[in-house]
């Protein structure tokens, strides 16, 4: 797919892409059996795992939890940003960490499911190179001790310089949560085929990928009306990355799974953002057209 | 004429006898101290080694110290030659620069400055720095090398250029540097180029585009510090073009293969747009090895001036820091 090699290119990134029909099992792959971080990916398979155990009685989803305003993760949205304690149930806490991946939502989530629990999940539904190793909080502490800065400010000015940012561990996919393009696109179809969890679990999961607000990366390669587009993203200092499913309006399901890393370290690039959106258009148009 | 006069005469001419001579000993001792090889200091200086030898040896009988160590393999300096350095380095300075300002006053001395000039400072800008030079030491010849700062360092190493303008950061040990002066040069662009829209132009919007530069070789510290900082405003040239010459460079703009950085100028066809932020710092100073003669640091003032007052670089302490602002949906783990 030299297209595809072209769209990253000359978005001055490195990408890894596994898109499949979810239906038919076709694909297109580009170096997709390689690890990658997950960053905030990690954040699908935790609140499957708060289904199933929501299924088997072990949570109550409608149970409300009190956010104490210390001690949050940072992050720029949601309870991450808020300063006050809040409460509420553990599904409106999901869809804090799904819509705006609300950092300090994951953590309460995956402190009250456990990690473990997480990783066995991923193993039953063999997925044996997708491991979840630490929190949000312990992510970030990791790469404050790496960069040497004391906050998540200063990190983020330090995370500029090229040589800071090739110490951060964060960024090493064996030193953090982990998977691969093609496990995550399996995931999907579990989920989209109703095979990871329940009916209705999979659905509530669908529903809340569905109502992540991010434009910019998988959607941007689909501005249609009648093209639905669910999906969850992955940001760290280079890295930006989205796994998602694209459903056109015939019924085709397609389950996209794109990872790139920037040779800039500028925070804003539109440009590495709509490539993963562009990437996974040529790759869908390409399924289309040999089916 | 008395005798007495006469005896004066004498004494005062003894005694300059004597100082040039212990001038000649200290200038021999200090290129020694340099090279610490007899061969090699004999070598720079045209003498014989054991002429070289027995001075050293007569200043150090003169002075009843040894200055240095020598054994079969290497010569080092002792304590006390170690202390003599810098007053050697003072002393002789300040006798060439007596011997020079005779010699100008004579106005029938022949020296001329050789001084290397980076080929990208402009027609204009070396025509104000040759006439204002003139114009301070008319009895001074400016003679120019169009040089990049890789060979200007090499260059004042050996001898071969007496002062430089070189862009910063410069790694060489042994040279001094005049005062730093910053530019901030923007881009220059195809008419053509949809940016030409913009007032201002951030280097983000620069994305996809190819860019020339000066070549690595010539211009290593500028070369570096402008890509990196191209890379941590987010724009990674889709290539980097090397151009020798201003006109390599200004075709390449003019068919819109690729843009280029300089300072506010554009030939018709292009156009020149600031970068938003200032975010590149070009910095250049005059260089010149060990400590400047007379006419060097004449050269250096009278090029601060012309490059403040008619290039336009300003006084910066150090090249300012990008600042992310930081954004939710780009921001960590969003």
């Amino acid at each position: 797919m030299n297209a595809i090699e072209q769209v990253f290119r000359s978005a001055g990134v490195t990408g890894r892409i596994h898109v499949t029909d979810i239906d038919s099992g076709s694909e297109v792959a580009i170096r997709a059996d390689e690890p990658v971080v997950l960053a905030s990916v990690f954040k699908l398979p935790l609140l499957l795992e708060l289904y199933r155990q929501a299924e088997r009685g072990v949570v109550d989803l409608s149970d409300p939890v009190r956010v104490p305003a210390d001690g949050r993760a940072p992050g720029g949205t949601g309870l991450s940003a808020m300063s006050d304690e809040a409460a509420m149930s553990l599904r409106d806490i999901a869809y804090l960490m799904m819509a705006v991946s609300d950092n300090t939502a994951a953590d309460v989530l995956l402190g009250r499911v456990g990690r473990d629990a997480v990783n066995t999940l991923l193993a039953e539904l063999g997925l044996p190179g997708t491991q979840v190793v630490h929190d949000c909080r312990e992510l970030f502490a990791g790469m404050l001790a790496d960069a040497g800065v004391a906050d998540t400010a200063a990190l983020t000015q330090a995370c500029a310089d090229p040589t800071v940012v090739a110490r951060l561990g964060a960024l090493v996919p064996g030193r953090t949560n982990r998977g691969t393009p093609r496990e995550m696109t399996r995931l999907l179809g579990m989920v989209w085929r109703d095979e990871a969890a329940r009916p209705e679990s999979c659905a509530a999961v669908r529903r809340l990928m569905g109502l992540q607000v991010w434009p910019h990366r998988l959607a941007s390669g689909f501005p249609f009306d009648d093209v639905a587009v669910s999906g969850k993203t992955g940001t760290l200092p280079t890295i930006r990355s989205e796994i998602g499913v694209v459903e056109y309006p015939d019924g085709g399901r397609y389950a996209a799974a794109v990872f790139t890393r920037s040779l800039g370290t500028a925070q804003n690039q539109p440009r590495a953002d709509a490539a993963i959106g562009s990437a996974a258009r040529i790759a869908i148009d390409h399924l289309r057209a040999h089916t | 004429m008395s005798n007495i006069d006469i005896v004066l005469r004498l004494i005062a001419f003894c005694v300059s006898l004597l100082f040039m001579d212990l001038i000649r000993h200290l200038s021999q001792f200090l290129v020694l101290a340099e090279e610490l090889h007899f061969g090699n200091a004999a070598a720079r200086l045209g003498l014989a080694q054991p002429p070289l030898s027995q001075r050293i040896k007569r200043l150090e009988d003169e002075l009843g110290v040894k200055l240095f160590e020598r054994s079969s393999r290497r010569v080092t300096l002792t304590a006390a030659g170690r202390l003599l350095v810098p007053e050697a380095q003072d002393l002789v300075a300040r006798a060439e620069r007596l011997r020079h300002l005779v010699a100008g006053s004579d106005g029938e001395d022949g020296t001329a400055v050789r001084v290397g000039v980076p080929p990208d400072l402009g027609g204009t800008m070396l025509a104000a720095l040759i006439a204002a030079y003139r114009a301070r030491l008319p009895e001074v010849r400016l003679s120019p090398a169009e040089m990049g700062t890789a060979a200007q360092v090499a260059a004042l190493v050996e001898g071969e250029l007496d002062v430089g303008l070189v862009r910063h950061p410069v790694a060489a040990a042994g040279l001094g540097f005049g005062a730093i002066l910053t530019q901030h040069p923007g881009v220059l662009l195809a008419e053509s180029d949809e940016l030409a829209a913009w007032a201002t132009v951030h280097l983000a919007d620069l994305a996809g585009r190819a860019l020339v530069l000066s070549p690595r070789e010539a211009e290593p510290g500028l070369y570096d510090e402008t890509l990196a900082c191209c890379r941590r405003s987010g724009f990674v040239p889709a290539d980097v073009i090397a151009a020798g010459t201003a006109e390599f460079a200004l075709g390449l703009v003019l068919s819109g293969t690729a843009v280029s950085f300089g300072p506010p100028a554009a030939p018709p066809g292009t156009v020149w747009r600031p970068l938003a932020g200032a975010p590149l710092a070009w910095r250049l100073s005059t260089a010149w090895r060990g400590k400047p003669a007379p006419h060097v640091e004449e050269f250096a003032a009278v090029a601060l001036r012309v490059l403040r007052e008619d290039a336009g670089l300003v006084d910066e302490g150090s090249v300012p820091a990008l600042r992310v602002a930081p954004r939710p949906a780009t921001g960590f783990l969003a």
